[in-house]
């Protein structure tokens, strides 16, 4: 049992009227909020569970749940982070949240979903809604002499997923900006209920394809723990080699896009021609260029075995990594063009971050230092593979450039001694007892990940025929994509798709 | 000011060395596909070819390899195709994703505001056998059921190179 799985649980669930007292409480200590979701215990009462990260010093989660049958009471005043999460619900659950700062449908548009069906009921017909207008989204207004709105989304100009954003202005400055998501709901905790461990982790590996490795790990490290399965060494060293390939790549890439985005477009180039080689790399060592498939319940597919050929393909492309990103970051430091741009820009204080449990690398931009390779160590982290921290307290796109940067000089050095250290082929990929077919088992785990975005979070419950009862997932970006309503404030519209880039968040994860 | 089309400005074609590792197929072929690619783009679309990209709901991966193909390994604009930012620009309507319930509407709006002729194409296994994410609540099923399809791309995934090769296959029956 790994560290990560220590919940630190408070058994029965506790009564409703404490919740807040204990929250209260809770986050005097200093954790933030990994999560909140409901249960459906299929006899009219819903079990709604909080998880928050771990103090510092210790890795246990820490949980709590009371038990609800119509209404709930909200967090939001103690964590404003628990906001969406409880618009969730109640898209879900139809649970009411009592005293919700700021109640509307998220997830099922008004405008084409009846607000009375809840999906993930079990008591649910699957009967769907006719397809026509139930009513309409409640945007925030701004009001006064000389403020007008820019609606922007969902389709955008380019190449970028769907997702609205409207800014209320007054003259240059952005004086409110509201970010309405979920455009691309595509019902995955629904579609995961009921099937085998092995048949979620297809759809699960393609919940966002740019850190399908990084995901699929969280999900492997929960169900893993259900069914018990020890993972050969070789297999770990192979999946941590994976990810973080996974996390230079999009490192790259979301360092190309800075450029891209403040004009200067050759750097940027030089970016996206590493990413291709990267691309390609994972190709010929996962067989995928997004390793989609590449890893499997008790180890990795062995298809994605490292031989002495990879090695080379890897050392190589790793090389020239290096170089570029040295020049890269040499201009972002040093060509006082590049530096006006983006210092100050974008800039999130420590205060909103803590208040809205970021995670990833806008809370270590906003001197948070939140790392679940650190906090609660998975596979190899912890022990074999040291993470250094990286914080800068500045919060502004800047920052959150540098620390890519760092990390991916990180994320190459890793590869590089896990290369040197891989326990010889010929080991096993996958347990002996798992390939002979899978374990069935019944219980619920969770599972945490540090995703080139941050934290993943998986709550996995399997029933008695070993297939998933429900499954939760929460995306780093889904925690992130608040904070750019606090990032943009003030600042001017143009400076807009570099604070965005700067994060790069995912919209695909985000909506689920 | 018109160009001539003579031979000497005709875009040289290059492509990176092909693979450092491995035996691909892709690299020589961009070269001779996007060569042919763009002849039939300069015959049939007077050179320039507009596609104007909607993502349905898509996993975003097919969304990384479209921008890539504006990448220097690809340089798609070359052949004179290029990815616009408006739809009233677009000749080419290509959609990727599943089509949720929620981008139902956009995806439409975005179909009726540009100009005819109008092609549409789809990209990804999203929007073809949709393995995955089909039996949702809340995907509608591919565009082919609301739209005229001219044609789609299969890969989960696709690559850039296969987009590149779809793509001539499209203007070549044109
Ligand atoms: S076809 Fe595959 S890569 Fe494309 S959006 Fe769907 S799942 Fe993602």
């Amino acid at each position: 049992m790994t560290a990560s799985n220590s919940v630190d649980f408070q058994g029965e669930p506790i009564g409703r009227e404490n919740l807040l007292e204990t929250v209260a409480g809770v986050k005097h200590e200093g954790v933030y909020l990994l999560g909140i979701f409901a249960i459906d215990n299929g006899d009219g009462s819903f079990e709604i569970k909080y998880f928050f990260g771990p103090e510092k010093n210790s890795s246990t989660v820490k949980a709590l749940s009371i038990l609800a049958s119509i209404d709930f009471p909200s967090i939001s005043g103690i964590m404003p982070a628990a906001k969406i999460y409880e618009r969730e619900i109640m898209d879900m659950f139809g649970l009411f949240p009592l005293n919700h700062p700021d109640l509307k449908p998220l997830m099922l548009f008004p405008e084409n979903w009846d607000g009375t069906v809840h999906p993930l009921k079990k008591d649910w017909d699957k009967t769907i809604p006719e397809f026509k207008k139930y009513g309409e989204y409640p945007y925030k207004k701004a009001h006064g002499n000389g403020v007008f709105e820019i609606p922007v989304g969902p389709v955008h100009a380019g190449i970028i997923e769907p997702g609205h954003f409207r800014f209320s202005m007054r003259g240059e400055p952005v004086l409110q900006l509201e970010i309405r998501h979920f455009w691309k709901h595509r019902g995955i905790e629904k579609l995961c209920e009921g099937k085998t461990v092995s048949e979620a982790l297809k759809i699960v590996s393609r919940i966002s394809g740019d850190n399908s490795a990084g995901i699929s790990l969280a999900y492997l490290e929960a169900s893993e723990k259900i069914l018990g399965i020890e993972i050969p060494i070789r297999a770990k060293f192979i999946r941590v080699i994976l990810a973080e390939i996974e996390r230079l790549w999009n490192h790259v890439r979301d360092i190309g896009y800075i450029f891209m985005d403040m004009g200067y477009t050759p750097k940027a180039q030089a970016m996206f021609v590493l990413e291709e080689d990267i691309l390609r790399l994972n190709k010929f060592v996962a067989s995928h260029r997004y390793m989609f498939d590449a890893l499997q319940l008790g180890g990795v597919a062995s298809a994605s075995d490292i031989d002495i050929n990879k090695t080379g393909a890897i050392r190589g492309v790793l090389k020239s990594a290096g170089e570029k990103l040295k020049k890269a970051e040499w201009y972002i430091l040093n060509s006082p063009s590049v530096t006006d741009r983006i210092e100050l820009a974008g800039k999130i204080n420590k205060k909103t971050a803590e208040e809205l449990s970021l995670c990833g690398i806008c809370a270590r931009a906003s001197g948070l230092r939140r790392d679940s390779r650190i906090e609660m160590p998975y596979l190899l982290y912890g022990e074999t593979v040291q993470v250094s921290q990286k914080t800068f307290e500045e919060g502004d796109i800047l920052a959150r450039t540098r620390i890519r940067i760092m990390e991916a000089f990180e994320s190459i050095n890793i590869i590089q001694n896990l290369l040197a250290w891989l326990p010889e082929s010929g080991e096993d990929l996958i347990p002996k007892d798992c390939a002979e077919g899978v374990p069935v088992s019944s219980g619920w785990a969770i599972g945490n990940t540090e995703t080139p975005r941050g934290n993943a979070f998986f709550y996995i419950k399997t029933g008695e025929d070993g297939n998933i009862e429900r499954l939760k997932y929460i995306d780093p970006s889904f925690r992130n994509w608040p904070s750019i309503q606090y990032g943009i404030l003030g600042g001017i519209i143009a400076d807009f798709p570099l604070v965005n880039k700067s994060m790069n968040l995912s919209y695909a994860g985000n909506d689920l | 000011m018109k160009i001539p089309f003579t031979k000497k400005n005709i875009i040289e074609i290059k492509t990176e060395p092909a693979e450092k590792f491995g035996k691909d197929e892709g690299a020589f072929d961009i070269r001779i596909k996007g060569g042919e690619l763009k002849k039939t783009v300069d015959k049939i679309f007077g050179r320039s070819l507009f596609v104007r990209l909607v993502d349905s709901g898509s996993c975003n991966a097919c969304e990384n390899e479209l921008s890539l193909l504006a990448s220097p390994y690809y340089d798609i604009e070359r052949f004179g195709i290029k990815f616009v930012a408006s739809p009233r620009h677009a000749d080419i309507l290509l959609i990727t994703g599943c089509m949720t319930r929620n981008m139902f509407n956009p995806v439409w709006n975005v179909y009726n505001s540009m100009p005819d002729p109008k092609l549409v194409i789809t990209a990804g296994d999203c929007q073809g056998e949709n393995p995955y994410f089909g039996e949702s609540y809340s995907i509608m099923g591919p565009a082919g059921k609301w739209l005229p399809v001219a044609m789609h791309i299969k890969g989960c995934p696709p690559e850039p190179g296969a987009i590149i090769h779809s793509l001539l296959e499209l203007t070549k029956k044109l």
